[in-house]
This record gives C-alpha cells, sequence and structure tokens, in this order.
C-alpha cells in the first residue's frame, strides 16, 4: 500500500477486501452442507410377545399372512412356499408383494376388525445369515408398501 | 505502515481482515475436530443405501435408547459395553415413564453381525414389554434432478 507523499491527491480507497472473509465462510457452509444430510433413518420392525407356556388359546392360522424366509445356503428368498428371487435381488420379491397388496385392495382384504388393507409380512431368517442381508429383504418388502413388518424370533434354524 | 512524511491527512482507510480470518480459521478447525466426536456410540457399519427406511430424527436424541451392535456378541448401548444379560435391565431402567408410542428401541448392527446376535439382542428387549424395534439403516442419498 504506497501512501502518496505529495499529499495533493484525495486517493485512499476505502474498499474493505472481503475475499478472505468469503472464502472461510464459504468453507463453513460446504462443512455444513455435507454435515446435514446424514438425517439418521430406520426400518420400524415388530416383535411378537413372547409365548407363554400356560396359555391353551386356540391360535387360528391366518391365510392371509405372508412369510417370508431365507435360505441360508443359497440366500434364495421365499414367500410363503414359493421362491423368489434372492437377498442380492430383491426386485421379484418387492413386484410381488405390491401385486399382492394391489389385488387385496382391489378385492377389499381388509385385517381382521379394521378396515385396513391387510398388509402385514413376517420375516423368517436363519441364526447364522448375516444381518445385512436381512435387512436387505425388509427394505424390499417395506419398499411394496408391506407394514408391519414383523420379525419371527422363535424357532429359528441355525 | 509508513505514513507519509509530507504531513498530509491521508490515512489507510482498509480494514485489516487477517485477525478476524485467523480467528475464523481457528473456529473452523475446532469444529473440524469437533464434529466427529459429538457422534454418539461406538462406530458400527450399518446397513448403506437402503431405498425405504423412514427418517427418524429420535434416533439422535439422548433420550432414546439405541442398541448397538458392532460385532458377533457384542452389545453397546451409547459407548459402554453391556453383557447381554445386564442389557434387559439397562433398557428398561432408560425406557421407564415413556409414553406408550414411544417405547422403541434402536438396533444399530453390522451388516456383517449374524442375525442370531440381534435376535438375542431383540429378544432381550421384547421381555421388557417393547414391541418395537427400529433397525437403523442408512438411506440412500437421492440423486437431485
Amino acid at each position: 500500500m504506497g501512501m502518496s507523499t505529495g499529499g495533493s491527491s484525495e486517493g485512499a480507497t476505502p474498499n474493505i477486501n472481503v475475499t478472505p472473509l468469503i472464502d472461510v465462510l464459504l468453507v463453513l457452509l460446504i462443512i455444513f452442507m455435507i454435515i446435514s444430510p446424514l438425517k439418521p433413518s430406520r426400518f420400524e420392525a415388530k416383535v411378537p410377545a413372547e409365548p407363554k407356556d400356560d396359555e391353551n388359546v386356540e391360535i387360528k392360522p391366518n391365510p392371509l399372512t405372508l412369510v417370508i424366509s431365507l435360505d441360508k445356503a443359497t440366500k434364495g428368498i421365499k414367500l410363503n412356499q414359493d421362491s423368489i428371487g434372492d437377498s442380492s435381488d430383491t426386485k421379484p420379491l418387492t413386484d410381488r408383494l405390491a401385486q399382492i397388496f394391489k389385488d387385496r385392495e382391489n378385492a377389499g382384504v381388509f385385517r381382521q376388525g379394521t378396515n385396513e388393507i391387510e398388509k402385514t409380512v413376517f420375516i423368517k431368517a436363519p441364526k447364522t445369515i448375516p444381518y445385512g442381508d436381512v435387512v436387505k429383504v425388509i427394505d424390499g418388502a417395506k419398499m411394496a408398501g408391506s407394514q408391519p413388518i414383523g420379525l419371527q424370533i422363535d424357532d429359528l434354524s441355525d | 505502515m509508513g505514513m507519509a512524511v509530507g504531513g498530509t491527512d491521508e490515512y489507510n482507510s482498509e480494514i485489516n481482515v487477517t485477525p478476524m480470518v485467523d480467528v475464523m480459521l481457528v473456529l473452523l478447525i475446532i469444529f473440524m475436530i469437533v464434529t466427529p466426536l459429538l457422534q454418539q456410540g461406538v462406530t458400527v457399519d450399518i446397513p448403506r443405501n437402503m431405498i425405504s427406511p423412514d427418517e427418524d430424527e429420535e434416533i439422535a436424541k439422548d433420550t432414546s435408547v439405541v442398541v448397538s451392535i458392532p460385532n458377533n456378541g457384542q452389545f453397546f448401548i451409547g459407548k459402554d459395553a453391556y453383557p447381554l444379560e445386564l442389557l434387559g435391565e439397562k433398557i428398561k431402567a432408560r425406557m421407564e415413564g415413556k409414553a406408550a408410542q414411544k417405547r422403541i428401541v434402536y438396533i444399530k448392527s453390522g451388516v456383517n453381525v449374524e442375525y442370531g446376535t440381534v435376535v438375542e439382542a431383540i429378544d432381550t428387549i421384547r421381555k421388557q414389554d417393547i414391541d418395537k424395534v427400529g433397525l437403523v439403516a442408512d438411506k440412500k442419498k437421492e440423486i437431485e434432478e
């Protein structure tokens, strides 16, 4: 910044150099932009109540119940008795479930005692399978609109 | 700043922003160091790129109960490890006095953990009269059009 020595000119320009400020603020902004989308999310799952030994109530099998089971060796998915894709590709499962729910909507199949469409799905997986595969299946089922998703946790195979 | 010797009334009217930039940079560094420390609990390799999980801000709250399972047979609540036998009590204590619809335990499990371990945790949870669990998973980032 060379000050003039002549004293004749009034050449001191009152400019603030905001460039460094803007640099810093932009960096801050970028950091917050990266941090903020990390909103946690989750799948909600229902767990059936503990079986009680003293209960002798006869449970009527519900013909509308959908059970998705996972095979340990092949990682194949079974919807009730039908094989349908495997855990690396849950699209067939999603499509199939979506179709079933759509049919039920058209036919007006309601959950017992309510006026909601029965969309309950149970997931049954062997104990030694990695958790990641189970979550993939849950993701697939959720995409089709299953709600609630139940996790079977009794009498699982190894 | 060398003032002119001529006796003229000329001042350098530029604001010196260097100290401000210094301070802001220090703040920035502080934030950079602190943010990873703010992360609650232990690091878990949770399922990523899932399409349909629901966002739930409750997970990040201090009051909610999050059971982390980073590896087979390891159970953490927050940063403290608990054996399976003590997990139930701890969950019960933390759930005390919560409204019915808030009685949910979040499970943060690693993708390579055996499902059996997760089932053990869920079994413990349901013994505390809780019938809802939240399986924490990362949502796939939507690509903006």
